[in-house]
């Protein structure tokens, strides 16, 4: 693709000749620097993994954040510039407790992810009012939810605005190792506890670092969002 | 002497901000009915100014479109207000140059809205309305009070046609009637409301709109009868308490 | 009924009479009470929503078969007795929002949402009030009934069954006594839901209505009644009196 580059990759409203946006390409090329992050569904609920960089030993690593509520039902895990993260969650946080005062019930996921990837969008237009970038968002994300009705649900999101469901998926440097395992190894009747060592046992196989309970992040939906303590990765990495 | 702080305020356009709390010029009932080819409408043409009979010949029902009359009672330039609003929408549908025409139902839709919004302003527009038309070969007749509380019936009267034409109406109506009789039935209506209401005059008009279009009569008078005993010597057979 | 922020009908008039000077036109209100009664009954696998047809003003009967039921899908009804303007305002934004959360979220509006979604869109105008007294029914997602019944504000509560509008007074201790509701100060909470199987809810619905008409003049001409079941929805209607 960088062949092609010319002076179309400036503006963020301007399509190339052959009809591509290189700002949003290289947003997602940003997502590939990313730590890896990983989500896998099971039959109970959604396992959300995380590779955090501590990069120094006087790092504080609970001070690195790559897994958030959005609400209750819903927890999403970030790949990226996870400052932009910042704000789609606080857009989705908003979203959710909105539809909660006006329904008295929890928001759909897809209609969380749906209002995210609106967002993600919105870049370039003319009044950046509330949350609107100049910009598009150089993060992707993992939307683990749990959906009244259906079950566990799982969602990828990224700069483009695009979203699309997933039974396990893999984000960040490693995704393209890590995909290919959960390719391998994903069954629909997973068992949480299996799920979690699925995510796990994939993350570890992508990182450099061997993994501790305070170099990764595990969260999970079901049916409501829980991250894990030191103590519960410890026992999912004893697993492993 | 000009009033600084008025002109000022005229100036600034800070102009007091009026709304209508009475009626200064008014119409009074309207009468509508369907029948088996569509729907009749009938009013006085007097613009009454409190007890003046100020304006005579002013006509109170009006062509929206070839399917589609309107009438109404209450402040009449309200009315006329409500006449350019139509207006603008039949000539947009001119300009678009389709054929197409708002029906009488979106009319009494639109109608009921504006009417409901301006009430909401608190700045009402002080009228009842009658739509008459004839939608998908079937007569529409509806009515729309300054308050938005819109319906549609077989039979409308508004103001004082709902205490005196109405019961007449509710006795005599069918839906299948013939233009003979409903013009007969309406006219039993003017007449009551002509000898009861103060503010009717013997001038009306009568609307008509069918598929075949929409026309709207010359004012004519009725046939009155004064010579009632009651009449003439009122005092003679009340034997009530005053 | 709560009087809110306006005297409303004739009420206004008389009162302001005597005050004002011997010309002066009585205050304009931008309410009218228009009559009317609503009840909803909740079976375990039925909803019962019924409401008269008389619209009024003041002594005059407007007409004789205008609705005050919205039927937002066939499962779920909005009642509205009071000011028929508000009322039929205050459906079309219901309208607008139900098929926008449709679209926003690819499902029907659920009867516990769309119960919220009124309670907020009446608190909204908190100042200058939809002068409806409404009832949300129909049947939740286990397929029970639901009725949820309001003030003119907002406020507003699930029970096993409602009256509203101007025949309220009569009806409402009829069925306290006939659906043997359990106080909701009962502790431990006992089931409200009527037990009444449905054709029996149908008859006293249906004989409340006629027992009202014959006292409340706002209540009469016909009374239309939508029967809720999961096999589908039925419409009735019976007649009054039109005195």
């Amino acid at each position: 693709m960088f062949l092609t580059r010319s002076e179309y990759d400036r503006g963020v409203n301007t399509f190339s000749p052959e009809g591509r946006l290189f700002q949003v390409e290289y947003a997602i090329e940003a997502i590939k620097l990313g730590t890896t992050a990983i989500g896998v569904k099971s039959k109970d609920g959604v396992v959300l993994v995380v590779e955090k960089r501590v990069t120094s030993p006087l790092l504080e690593p609970s001070s690195i954040e790559k897994i958030a509520e959005v609400d209750t039902h819903i927890g999403v895990a970030m790949s990226g510039l996870t400052a932009d993260a910042r704000t789609l969650i606080e857009h989705a946080r908003v979203e959710t407790q909105q539809h909660r005062f006006t329904y008295n019930e929890p928001m759909p996921v897809e209609s969380c992810v749906q209002a995210l990837s609106d967002l993600a969008l919105r870049f370039g237009e003319d009044d950046d009012e509330d949350g609107g970038m100049s910009r598009p968002f150089g993060v992707a994300l993992l939307v683990a939810g749990w959906q009244e009705g259906e079950g566990p649900v799982l969602y990828h999101t990224d700069p483009s605005g695009m979203f699309v469901q997933y039974d396990a998926k893999a984000i960040g440097s490693g995704s393209e190792g890590a995909q290919t395992t959960l390719q391998e190894e994903y069954k629909p009747e997973l068992s949480l506890k299996e799920a979690e060592v699925l995510a796990l046992s994939t993350l570890k196989q992508v990182m450099e670092e061997k993994v501790t309970a305070t170099n990764v992040d595990i969260a999970c939906v079901a049916p409501t969002y829980h991250l894990y303590t030191k103590e519960e990765i410890e026992e999912v990495v004893s697993r492993l | 002497m000009v009033d600084p702080k008025a002109a000022a305020a005229v100036h600034s356009g800070h102009d007091p901000i009026k709304h209508t709390t009475s009626p200064y010029v008014t119409g009074t009932s309207v009468l509508g009915v369907t029948y088996r080819d569509g729907v009749l409408l009938a009013a006085d043409t007097l613009g009454s100014y409190g007890s003046t009979k100020r304006y005579k010949s002013f006509e109170r029902l009006c062509k929206v479109n070839d399917q589609t009359i309107i009438g109404a009672g209450g402040e009449l330039s309200d009315f006329q207000y409500i006449l350019t609003l139509l207006e603008e929408l039949s000539n947009e549908d001119f300009c678009a140059d389709d054929d197409a025409k708002l029906s009488p139902k979106e009319i009494y839709a639109y109608l009921s809205r504006v009417l409901y919004n301006r009430r909401s302003k608190m700045d009402p527009l002080w009228n009842s309305l009658v739509v008459g038309g004839v939608q998908d070969g079937k007569p529409f007749l509806g009515t729309i009070t300054m308050l938005g509380v819109h319906y549609s019936d077989d039979h409308i009267a508004t103001g004082f046609g709902q205490m005196l034409a109405r019961p007449l109406f509710r006795e005599r109506h069918r839906p299948d009637m013939s233009e003979e009789e409903a013009t007969q039935l309406l006219h039993e209506g003017l007449r009551v409301c002509y000898y009861r209401d103060k503010q009717t005059t013997n001038k009306f008009q009568i609307a008509k709109v069918t598929t075949e279009g929409t026309t709207i009569s010359e004012p004519f008078a009725l046939e009155t009868k004064w010579d009632y005993k009651a009449f003439v010597n009122p005092g003679a057979l009340a034997m009530g308490t005053w | 009924m709560a009087n809110v922020a306006y005297q409303l009908g004739s009420s206004g008039y008389a009162a302001n009479s005597a005050h004002s000077a011997p010309h002066a036109h009585p205050s304009w209100s931008p309410y009218d009470n228009n009559g009317g009664t609503c009840v909803a009954v909740a079976g375990n696998d039925y909803c019962i929503v019924a409401a008269s047809t008389r619209l009024s003003t003041g002594f005059s009967i407007l007409s004789r078969d205008v609705s005050m039921i919205f039927k937002l899908s066939d499962k779920l009804m909005i009642l509205s007795p009071g000011f028929q303007a508000d009322a039929r305002t205050l459906h079309k934004v219901l309208q607008q929002r139900y098929i926008q959360y449709q679209f926003n979220h690819s499902r029907p509006m659920s009867v516990a949402a769309c119960a919220q979604l009124l309670g907020n869109t009446l608190y909204y105008k908190r100042f200058f009030p939809y002068y409806t007294f409404n009832i949300c029914a129909g049947l939740d997602e286990q397929g029970k009934g639901a009725v949820y019944s309001y003030d003119a504000i907002g406020s507003h509560e699930r029970s096993g069954y409602a009256v509203q509008g101007s025949g309220k007074d009569l009806i409402q201790p009829v069925l306290d006594n006939q659906l043997k509701a359990a106080s909701p100060l009962v502790l431990p909470p006992e089931n409200w839901m009527s037990s009444l199987p449905l054709d029996q809810a149908v008859d006293l619905v249906k004989d409340a209505f006629v027992s009202a008409g014959e006292r409340d003049i706002y209540t009469g001409d016909a009374v239309e009644i939508y029967i809720i079941t999961k096999e589908g929805t039925r419409r009735e209607v019976v007649e009054l009196k039109k005195d």
